[in-house]
Formats: C-alpha cells, sequence, structure tokens
C-alpha cells in the first residue's frame, strides 16, 4: 500500500473534548447554583452547604473509584450490596461476635475489600463480564446481608462513634475531610500516576495495554478491591450518621454512583473521564436533589429525575463521542 | 478410519442434544426431588394448600420470564421489569377503582407494558446506548414516579370482578396457572418454530452473522423488548389481581428473581441459547425454595442469597463451558 | 511487469468481473486501478502478502462497501453492489477466515438462516430444512455430518463445510473463500479441494485467496498476483512456476536498503530450545546473539507470529526452554517479558502496538513508565523529554507531542511503537512485519535505525514476508514452514531462490536445520 501523505491537524482532540465537557459542566453547576440561591434563601447558606456536602460523602467515596472501573470499559452494579453487608457485619461483628468496636470497623472494611476482590478475580480470570458478575453478586451480597441480619437492626452505638457520621471538624463535617481526602489522593492517582495512566491504556485499547507490558489483571483486582473497599467505609459513614445499622442500606446507591460518574464526563465505553468530573457530577445531582426537595418535591421523585439524567447525559456524551471520532 | 478419527473429536451428536434437553429434564427433576426432600423433613410442605399457594402465588414470575428469557437470549438485559410490573400493577388497580369497564383494567397495561419497554427497546438499538444504561435509568424513573404517584397508598376497594387471579377455567384450572402454562407454550412454539422467533437465537448467538443473513438486529431488538413487556403486563395482572390490596411500591428485587429463573433455567447471560420452557421451570423452584425455607424452619431471609449463589454459579459454569468449547 | 489477462482455455463465459477498481481508506491506497475476471467453473486464485490488498477487493465485491471508482460485473451486466444483501442477490457468496456461524445452533438451521423454508402456515419447516440438509451434504459427499449437529461442537473443517453449504443453499455461482486453509488440518484440506472440485464441475467460479502456492498449482485455474495494491500479473497456473509467483509476489526494485554494517557479534541473548505451544510452534530451537540481526522468513501461516508471541508471553511456551543471557526463564506474560529485556514491535500495531486514542507522548512512554516515574509518580516533564528524543531520533513527523498517535500515518505509528519499546532500552528486539505498510522514505529510516541498533549490541529477530528486506538486513536467515524451522542460511548463502524455495518446500538447496 502506498500512502497519502497526511495534513497536519493540530488538534489535540481526547482532552480538548474533555476539557470543554467539564467546563460546561461546572458553569451550569455554576448557574444552578445561582438560580436556586435566588429563588430559596435556605439555599445558598454555608449551614446548607455543608449540610449537603454531608449527605454526598457516602455516594461520593464510591463514586470515585468508580469512575477508574468505568475508564477501563467495566462496571460495579454491586456497591449498594456491599454496602448493605458492610454495615450489617459492622453492627453484627460488634454486637453478636463481641469485636471491640474499632476492630469491628476494621473487620467490616476488610469484609467490602474482600467482597470487592471476589468481583475483580472472577472478572479477571473466569473472564466472567463485569456487568454480569455484579449482577450476580449484587444479590448475592445482599442476600447475605438480610440472612445474617434477619432483618433484625442494631443499635445503641457508643457516643464517639458518631462523630464522623455527624460531627463537625475545624467547621467542616467530618466526613467532608474523609471525602476530600479521598478525592484529593484518587485524583492525582489518577491523572498522575502509572496506575491512572494504565487505567486510560486499558479502556482505550486492553489488547495494546497487555502487550506493552502493563499489568493489566493486577490493576483489574485492585480497582475492583477498592470499589468493595470504599463501599465499605461508606458504610461506616452511613451508620455513624443514622446512628444505625439496617440490611437495606445502600440500595440503590449504584443508580446515584453511576449517574454521576457518567454525569461528569466519564464514558461508560471506557477510556475517558476525570475525578474532577465524577465530583462536578456528584455536586450537581446532589444540588438537583436539594433543589427538588427544597421547592417541595419529595424524596422519591428525585430518583425519576436522576434516573433521566442517567440517560440524557449517556445519550449526550455518546452522540459528541460519535461527532468527535467522525463516525 | 478417518471419518471415526475425526468424529472422536467433535462430541456426540446425541450427546449433545441430551444435554441441551436435560436442562429441562434436571430442573423437572430438581422440582419433584426438593419436594419430595421436604415433604419427609416437614410433610406440611406437601399440604394441597400450601403447593398451590406456592404455585398460584408466583405463576406470575414464570410469565414474567419467559419475556425475560427473550431478552436475554437475544443479548440484552433488562433490570427494569420488576418496577414496570409495580406500576402496571398499580394503573390496573387505580382504573378499577376509578370504575372503568374491567376489561379495560385488564388490557390497559399490557399495551402500556409494550409501549414502555419497545421505546427501552429503541432506544438501545437505535440510540445505540447500552441496556444496562437505559434500563438502570428507567427502572429509577418508574420506581420513584410510582411512589410519587400514589403517595404511599395503597390500593384498597378493588371491585369484586377485578381479580383476574381468582378465576378458574372449567371451574377447576385456576387462571395464574393457566397463564403461565399457555404463555410458555405459545411462547417456545413461537421461538421455535417461526423465522421471527428464531431471529432472537440469530441474533444473540452472533450479531454479526446475523446480519449478513438480512436479519436486523436494530428490529429484533425492539420485538424483543415489546413482546417482554407484554409479558410483563400479563405478569402485571395477575400480580395486583391476586391480593385485596396493591401496594404502593414496587416489589423488591423482582427483577432479579425473574434473571434468576431465566438464567437458572438455562438461559445464557451471553445469549444464543436456551428456552422458556426451562425459565419457567426454574421459576416454579425458586419459588419451591423461597417456601422450603420456611417449612424446614431456614429463614427466608436467606432466599436472596440463595439466588445470588445460583446466578453467580450458573453464569460462572456457562462461562467457562464456553471457553472450552471455543478452544475445541 | 506483465499485465496480460490470458483468457482461460475454454470459451465458458465471464461470470465475474471487476475493471479499474481503486479504494482508498483515510491515509492508505489500498487498491489503485485493479481489474480481475472470472469465469464459469473457474477456480482463480488470488495471490498476494498482507496488505497487498486482496480482502479490500473481496470486500468490495462481497458488497461490505463500495468502490471509489471502477465497475463490478456479474454475467455481463454491472451491478451496484452496497450491501452484502446485494452481492447475495448476485449469486456472490463469501466465505471469511473468521466463520460466521452460530455455535448454539444446528447445522440445518445455520445454512438456512434466513431463508428456511415455510409450512403452508408460514411455520418453520423442518422437515424439509432438514431434508434439504442432507441433501447438500450428499451432493459434496460429506458423510460424516449430521443436520442436527450443534455447529459449536463441530471441528473447524467441518464448520467450514457448513458455510459452503450455506453459501450453495443460496444458490451462490460465484464462491469466495478467503483463506480457507489457514486452520485446516491436510486431511480437510483434501476433502475441501474435492469440494472445490465438485463446484466447479457444476460451473461455480471459485475465487480462492491464499498465499499457499502448493494448493495454487494444486486447484487453481489461473492466478492473480497483487502487491501494495496493484494488479501485478494474471497467468495460467500450467504456464507459470512456483518460482515466478514468488518474485511476483515479494519481488521489489530493491531500493537503495542501507549498506549493511558488519557489527561484531556478542553473546547469546535469546536461546530456544525444543519450545513448544499448540497448535503452531513446534519444537522451535534458535539463537539471537547481542548485535545480530536474524530474519525469520516464511510464509503467512508458518507460525512466526505465533512463536513471537510464545517468546514474549502472550501464549507462553507449554514445553521446552528458553534462556536470556544465559539464564534459563519462565515467560508467562508480556510484564515479564518486558522486564526480561524483552521488546515486541507487533505485525498489527494499530490493535496491539498502539492506543490509537492516546497522543504520542503518552504512547512513547507506554512501555517505560516506570523509567518516567518516580515511586509510581508519572513527571511529566521527564516523560516529554523521553517522547522528544523519541520523536527526533526516529524522525516522526507529528504536529506536537500532544497529538493523537491515530491520526498519524502508518510509517509514522510504527517509529513509535519502536521508539516506546526502546525506551525500555531492551537487549532483545522482536520485529513482525516491520515496514509492511509504510512507504519507502520511512522504510529505509526504519532500516537504518535496525543498523545502529545492531551496531550498539542489540539482539534483533525480524519477522518479515519482504524477502530484499530479510536478504538485506539479517545476519542469518532462518525460515519457518508449518510451525518448524526448516532451514538456516548465513548471509552470504542466501538467496532470493534458496529462501524461496525453503519456504515453499521445494527440497532445492541446501537445508540446515537450526
Amino acid at each position: 500500500m502506498s500512502e497519502i501523505p497526511l495534513p497536519q491537524t493540530v488538534k489535540r482532540v481526547a482532552p480538548w473534548w474533555l476539557l470543554r465537557h467539564e467546563t460546561m459542566l461546572a458553569a451550569i453547576l455554576f448557574v444552578a447554583l445561582v438560580i436556586l440561591g435566588v429563588l430559596n434563601n435556605r439555599f445558598l447558606t454555608l449551614d446548607n452547604l455543608l449540610n449537603q456536602g454531608r449527605l454526598t460523602t457516602e455516594v461520593g467515596l464510591i463514586a470515585l473509584p468508580m469512575t477508574f472501573i468505568i475508564i477501563t470499559g467495566g462496571i460495579d452494579l454491586s456497591v449498594g450490596s456491599i454496602v448493605g453487608l458492610c454495615a450489617i457485619m459492622l453492627g453484627y461483628s460488634w454486637k453478636i461476635f463481641g469485636f471491640p468496636l474499632p476492630l469491628a470497623i476494621c473487620f467490616s472494611l476488610v469484609v467490602g475489600a474482600a467482597a470487592g476482590f471476589l468481583n475483580g478475580l472472577v472478572i479477571t480470570k473466569v473472564k466472567v463480564p463485569p456487568l454480569i458478575m455484579t449482577i450476580a453478586t449484587l444479590a448475592l451480597y445482599r442476600g447475605l446481608a438480610e440472612g445474617i441480619s434477619q432483618a433484625h437492626s442494631v443499635r445503641g452505638y457508643p457516643e464517639w462513634f458518631y462523630f464522623v457520621g455527624q460531627s463537625d471538624l475545624f467547621g467542616v463535617p467530618a466526613q467532608l475531610w474523609l471525602l476530600l481526602i479521598a478525592i484529593v489522593v484518587a485524583g492525582i492517582a489518577l491523572d498522575r500516576t502509572t496506575f491512572g495512566r494504565t487505567l486510560y491504556a486499558i479502556g482505550n485499547n486492553e489488547t495494546a495495554a497487555r502487550f506493552s507490558g502493563l499489568p493489566v489483571d493486577r490493576v483489574k483486582l485492585i480497582i475492583y478491591t477498592l470499589s468493595g473497599l470504599m463501599a465499605g467505609l461508606s458504610a461506616f459513614v452511613l451508620v455513624s450518621r443514622v446512628t444505625t445499622t439496617r440490611s437495606d442500606m445502600g440500595s440503590g446507591y449504584e443508580l446515584d454512583v453511576i449517574a454521576a460518574v457518567v454525569l461528569g464526563g466519564t464514558s461508560i465505553f471506557g477510556g475517558l473521564g476525570t475525578i474532577w468530573g465524577t465530583i462536578v457530577g456528584l455536586a450537581m445531582i446532589q444540588l438537583l436533589k436539594n433543589g427538588l426537595a427544597l421547592t417541595g418535591v419529595k424524596g422519591d421523585a428525585t430518583i425519576v429525575v436522576i434516573g433521566a439524567v442517567l440517560i440524557l447525559s449517556t445519550l449526550v456524551a455518546g452522540s459528541l463521542q460519535r461527532r468527535r471520532d467522525g463516525v | 478410519m478417518i471419518a471415526a478419527t475425526l468424529t472422536r473429536t467433535e462430541a456426540d451428536p446425541r450427546r449433545l442434544l441430551k444435554a441441551l434437553a436435560s436442562q429441562e429434564v434436571l430442573l423437572a427433576i430438581a422440582v419433584v426431588g426438593l419436594a419430595i426432600a421436604v415433604g419427609f423433613y416437614n410433610p406440611r410442605f406437601l399440604a394441597t394448600r400450601n403447593l398451590s399457594d406456592v404455585l398460584l402465588g408466583n405463576a406470575y414470575i414464570a410469565v414474567a420470564a419467559v419475556g425475560m428469557s427473550m431478552v436475554i437470549i437475544s443479548g440484552n438485559i433488562d433490570i427494569s421489569v420488576g418496577s414496570l410490573i409495580g406500576v402496571l400493577a398499580t394503573l390496573s388497580g387505580t382504573l378499577a377503582v376509578d370504575g372503568a369497564p374491567i376489561i379495560i383494567t385488564w388490557l390497559v397495561p399490557l399495551v402500556v407494558g409494550v409501549l414502555v419497554m419497545a421505546a427501552q427497546g429503541a432506544v438501545i438499538a437505535y440510540l445505540r446506548i447500552p441496556a444496562i444504561v437505559v434500563t438502570l435509568g428507567m427502572l429509577s424513573i418508574l420506581k420513584g414516579g410510582l411512589i410519587s404517584a400514589t403517595g404511599g397508598k395503597w390500593i384498597t376497594d378493588l371491585p369484586d370482578g377485578f381479580h383476574l387471579a381468582d378465576i378458574e377455567l372449567f371451574g377447576t384450572v385456576p387462571m395464574p396457572v393457566l397463564l403461565m402454562i399457555v404463555a410458555t407454550i405459545l411462547a417456545a412454539l413461537w421461538m421455535r418454530h417461526s423465522a421471527s422467533g428464531r431471529t432472537i437465537y440469530a441474533v444473540g448467538g452472533n450479531a454479526e452473522a446475523a446480519r449478513l443473513c438480512g436479519i436486523s438486529q436494530p428490529r429484533t431488538t425492539v420485538m424483543v423488548f415489546a413482546l417482554h413487556g407484554f409479558f410483563a403486563g400479563v405478569a402485571a395482572l395477575l400480580y395486583a389481581t391476586q391480593l385485596r390490596v396493591i401496594q404502593s411500591t414496587v416489589p423488591p428485587n423482582l427483577e432479579l428473581t425473574i434473571i434468576t429463573a431465566s438464567v437458572v433455567g438455562g438461559v445464557s447471560i451471553l445469549g444464543g441459547v436456551g428456552t422458556v420452557i426451562g425459565s419457567s421451570l426454574a421459576a416454579i423452584l425458586i419459588a419451591e425454595i423461597a417456601s422450603a425455607l420456611v417449612f424446614t424452619d431456614v429463614s427466608p431471609y436467606w432466599i436472596r442469597a440463595v439466588q445470588g449463589s445460583l446466578i453467580l454459579i450458573t453464569v460462572i459454569a456457562d462461562i467457562l463451558r464456553r471457553r472450552r468449547m471455543a478452544g475445541a | 511487469m506483465a499485465n496480460d489477462h490470458p483468457l482461460p482455455e475454454s470459451t465458458e463465459p465471464l461470470l465475474l468481473s471487476v475493471r479499474d477498481i481503486e479504494k482508498s481508506f483515510p491515509g492508505v491506497n489500498a487498491l489503485s486501478g485493479v481489474s480481475f475476471n472470472v469465469a464459469k467453473g473457474e477456480v482463480h486464485a488470488l495471490l498476494g502478502e498482507n496488505g497487498a490488498g486482496k480482502s479490500t477487493l473481496i470486500k468490495i465485491v462481497s458488497g461490505v462497501f463500495p468502490p471509489d471508482r471502477g465497475e463490478v460485473i456479474v454475467d455481463g451486466k454491472p451491478v451496484n453492489l452496497e450491501r452484502p444483501d446485494d452481492a447475495r442477490r448476485a449469486g456472490i457468496a463469501t466465505i471469511y477466515q473468521e466463520l460466521l456461524l452460530f455455535p448454539e445452533l444446528t447445522v440445518a438451521e445455520n445454512i438456512f438462516m434466513g431463508h428456511a423454508p415455510r409450512t403452508g402456515l408460514g411455520r418453520l419447516d423442518w422437515r424439509a430444512m432438514r431434508e434439504k440438509t442432507t441433501d447438500l451434504l450428499a451432493s459434496l459427499a460429506i458423510h460424516d455430518l449430521h443436520a442436527d449437529r450443534v455447529v459449536g461442537s463441530l471441528s473447524v473443517g467441518n464448520r467450514q463445510r457448513v458455510e459452503i453449504l450455506r453459501a450453495l443453499s443460496q444458490d451462490a455461482r460465484i464462491l469466495i473463500m478467503d483463506e480457507p486453509t489457514a486452520a485446516l488440518t491436510e486431511y480437510d484440506v483434501t476433502r475441501l479441494f474435492d469440494i472445490v472440485r465438485k463446484l466447479k464441475a457444476r460451473g461455480v467460479a471459485v475465487i480462492y485467496i491464499s498465499h499457499r502456492l502448493d494448493e495454487i498449482f494444486a486447484i487453481a485455474d489461473r492466478v492473480t498476483v497483487l502487491r501494495d495494491g496493484a494488479h501485478i500479473a494474471t497467468k495460467r497456473v500450467a504456464d507459470t512456476t512456483a518460482t515466478e509467483l514468488v518474485q511476483l509476489m515479494v519481488g521489489r526494485k530493491i531500493e537503495s536498503l542501507f549498506p549493511k554494517i558488519t557489527v561484531p557479534i556478542g553473546e547469546p541473548v535469546l536461546e530456544l530450545k525444543d519450545i513448544e505451544r499448540r497448535p503452531l510452534t513446534k519444537r522451535i530451537s534458535l539463537t539471537v546473539r547481542a548485535g545480530e540481526i536474524v530474519g525469520l522468513a516464511g510464509l503467512v501461516g508458518s507460525g512466526r507470529s505465533e512463536l513471537a508471541h510464545t517468546i514474549f508471553g502472550v501464549t507462553p511456551a507449554e514445553g521446552g526452554e528458553i534462556k536470556i543471557r544465559g539464564l534459563a526463564v519462565d515467560i508467562r506474560s508480556p510484564a515479564r517479558a518486558r522486564a526480561l529485556g524483552i521488546g515486541y514491535v507487533p505485525e498489527d500495531r494499530g490493535t496491539q502496538g498502539l492506543v490509537r486514542a492516546m497522543t504520542v507522548r503518552e504512547n512513547f512512554s507506554l512501555a517505560a513508565l516506570g523509567k518516567v516515574a518516580f515511586g509510581g509518580f508519572i513527571d511529566r516533564a521527564a516523560e516529554r523529554k523521553l517522547a522528544g528524543d523519541g520523536v527526533k531520533r526516529f524522525a516522526v513527523k507529528a504536529s506536537s507531542l500532544e497529538q493523537v498517535a491515530g491520526k498519524l500515518s502508518g510509517g509514522n505509528q510504527q517509529k513509535i511503537v519502536l521508539g516506546k519499546w526502546l525506551a525500555n532500552q531492551p537487549k532483545l528486539l522482536i520485529l513482525d512485519e516491520p515496514t509492511r505498510g509504510i512507504d519507502v522514505g520511512a522504510k529505509a529510516e526504519i532500516h537504518r535505525l535496525m543498523g545502529e541498533l545492531a551496531a550498539q549490541g542489540l539482539a534483533i529477530l525480524m519477522i518479515s514476508s519482504e524477502l530484499p528486506e530479510v536478504l538485506g538486513m539479517s545476519d542469518r536467515v532462518l525460515v519457518m514452514r508449518e510451525g518448524h524451522i526448516v532451514a538456516e542460511f548465513l548471509r552470504e548463502d542466501a538467496t532470493q531462490e534458496a529462501v524461496g524455495a525453503a519456504m515453499m518446500g521445494n527440497h532445492e538447496g541446501v537445508e540446515k536445520v537450526a
């Protein structure tokens, strides 16, 4: 084959588009903040905003590894169930097995990591597609939570336990610090480390990544384990906030998490996405919920909106990407 | 001689046919076997009242699994069906309470079911959004919409003629069982003996090859989802008319139970293979297991763990089988 | 270059004729002015290396995409083939290398999918389907297949026969077979030929794409050679020889290949002893020393890339021993191979070599992230320097380091893949078709680079189907055929005839098994 010399186009297409998506989103966020602030003078108070931050933490912690997973072209639908399982294991190992509470907390984190690890193991070794594996474990882990707890809840935690969920540290909700630290770590990892680069490579061309000697299976195992671990951490924050442990905790989290990640510009097909985008997506969704609540819309209706947001943002992202690829 | 060498590397056709048929046979054996085993432990399990409750109360799951099996065989997935059934049930009940003719309260859910599912199918097929995203979004829209619309109220004053599930044809055959059997058999016949039924297997088995045979994948997808919506509608009717009340929430994790029925019934999660007879038998088996848990003093709270394990084991076995076959 | 189209001996009418077909894709001229025809009952072979344009031509005739210019004429009438359906209706059926079958369905159903016989009520007529299948099987004397067998359980040979039957069931008059014997046993090949002869007798025209010369001489009436997207020659098989065909297929004006520098050859870097891996790597033993360029010649399908994949850990060895610089090692993954100092520039650079959506900079560092990262953190400045040095050293024509790699020309992409591995300072470099699909200028540059690298002590194993390249660059030439190494030539003994003969299997010339 002989070659036709190509016109040299200067555009650095992928990151250019991405930046645009996130800036657009951040701009919308800003505008929405202003509008809601005008419509409702309770909205733009520091108190309310910080409280919203507090409420975002549980979903936010999980959205970080979910961003990693979706960038590689995978998905984890079992996160909500892992939250429930860890919440139960926290309560039960303390109340029933008699662990000292700090140990119980660590134990529940280990359970979360183990649950994620099992996902990753079957996905990489048996090569079950992530969607299918995590639908199965969504059922299994929730089932374990229900079976172990027999639908009993655990209460009566000591005072110090509620610190993370309900108190403030230097004026900011305690769990928000946790989230902020996680965001910084995740953001740096994704953007600046070899680990992050490997994630993008896997999402764009897993074969080439393998052929370049990158440890594809190991990285996948890590991200699914992280997803489980963060779900466990989220469970701890949740229990600490609502003072009780129930087996239906975390139900529906996967919707919020995936919607935030996709809204934030991470492509469901893999290869694109940033932590910054996920944060903006999270903020938008929490904003949406808060705004709806303040204008009197009942809590349950908000998932209608989230569901619609998920579908629409995938649609928009998909067609933008097709135009970018010249299809 | 050389031919014999060749055939040694290929599976005996009879053995393969047996393997294919045996999923259904295995399930039937499991249903009967489990009943006997539990009956030994607790004879009350075998009381006619219990067995008929189990069957009548869960026939709607088998009906829904017929549609779900079609979706999975065609290579797709749907997790919104549970919420849809809840919505359609409430729709039906609301119409009945508002005085609509009974026949309308039975037909409207069918039509709405078809339209909602067909719309999802169209979005998946033509807008090329992954099925998991569309159905996850729709699940939330339906679930939230239902609770908002009903405000948490249960529907109670249902008129007498409404209860389709109570009708017994010829005085003996209960409607749920009848509908389950009719739906399964009609669907099985259509999927086996009609060209359009076979396109489901073609598209799910090898979409590219199907395209080269002139089969349009988008059109098949929309068709499959529309049929799925129809069966979901029938299931919703049975679900709505079983009790004296209709709850305001969607039945929890119903879609998982339906998917489990399909997968355990022999439908490969990767598409291209499976039968609705298998999924109906599996639906009965799952309902039986749930009841067995009660009668063997195992807490019913373990049922979801059982379902999850069943899906996991079946899926892993299926993937391993496919890898072995591809390597052959 | 002969451009004649000698007509076949019979006065059979031409069934298919393509004239002056041109087709290009972004950055690449796939076909330029190709003409070609085939007559009723003729087996016409299409010969050429990978990248010669055979598959593009076939896709045009199969209706996968239309040509940019030129026309396709079936039975004397021009046809517009815009979709595969159009081709099917024109009586053209294609059997691709990746068989397009439904593994969970039966033989009969696979054959009749999309056009199954029906009963009066519109129901599928299973019995008619089974009967017709049995008839089809009998017509081709196939006695070990049953209509009710599930296709997934069949051997590759049988699956291919199902595909052929599917074509026949649709009354195909022109059958195109793309590398049909690539995955078949010798027994299956014999049976395939029987079938092809029966089809000939029925007046079906067969276009047979293959690189296996012995098969072409066994079954074809005429042969057309393509090279670099152009028609080189059409000959009657009876009027030509294998040597002539090889020459037409690979012979090029030998451009000023960079003169070979004599380089001191050092210690063995790679030693293979009886390496085995199913299905196509059979007890391979070879050695590559520092500073040495070993050329691995052979026809497509001889197992060279498979061997490379085994050395590189993609498909780990099942038997035998590998030694790197004297130490026995176990290479189970590309990561391990990389850690041992092995680099691999793959044959398929788009899928295996580059991440097309990433930038030049990111691709350059992909295999050497450890070198530009400290404690896991990527040093952007170091990465830019690495990529910048690479761009300069390899003369990569890109507008900037941040340009998306997928938009570059083939030659520049290949330089990036090469550069990516060199950033790792490997001791052994395996190059698989390093200059395929690359313009002359870039080819020369890559050859120059190879010479420099050898001078620096790198051991190079070069897999190539271009004989001038193999002969010009190698210190030693190894020839593979069907998974074995069948000949070894020192530089001074390697001639195009001798190497070509070894590739094809004539036992002329000196044969030294390594």
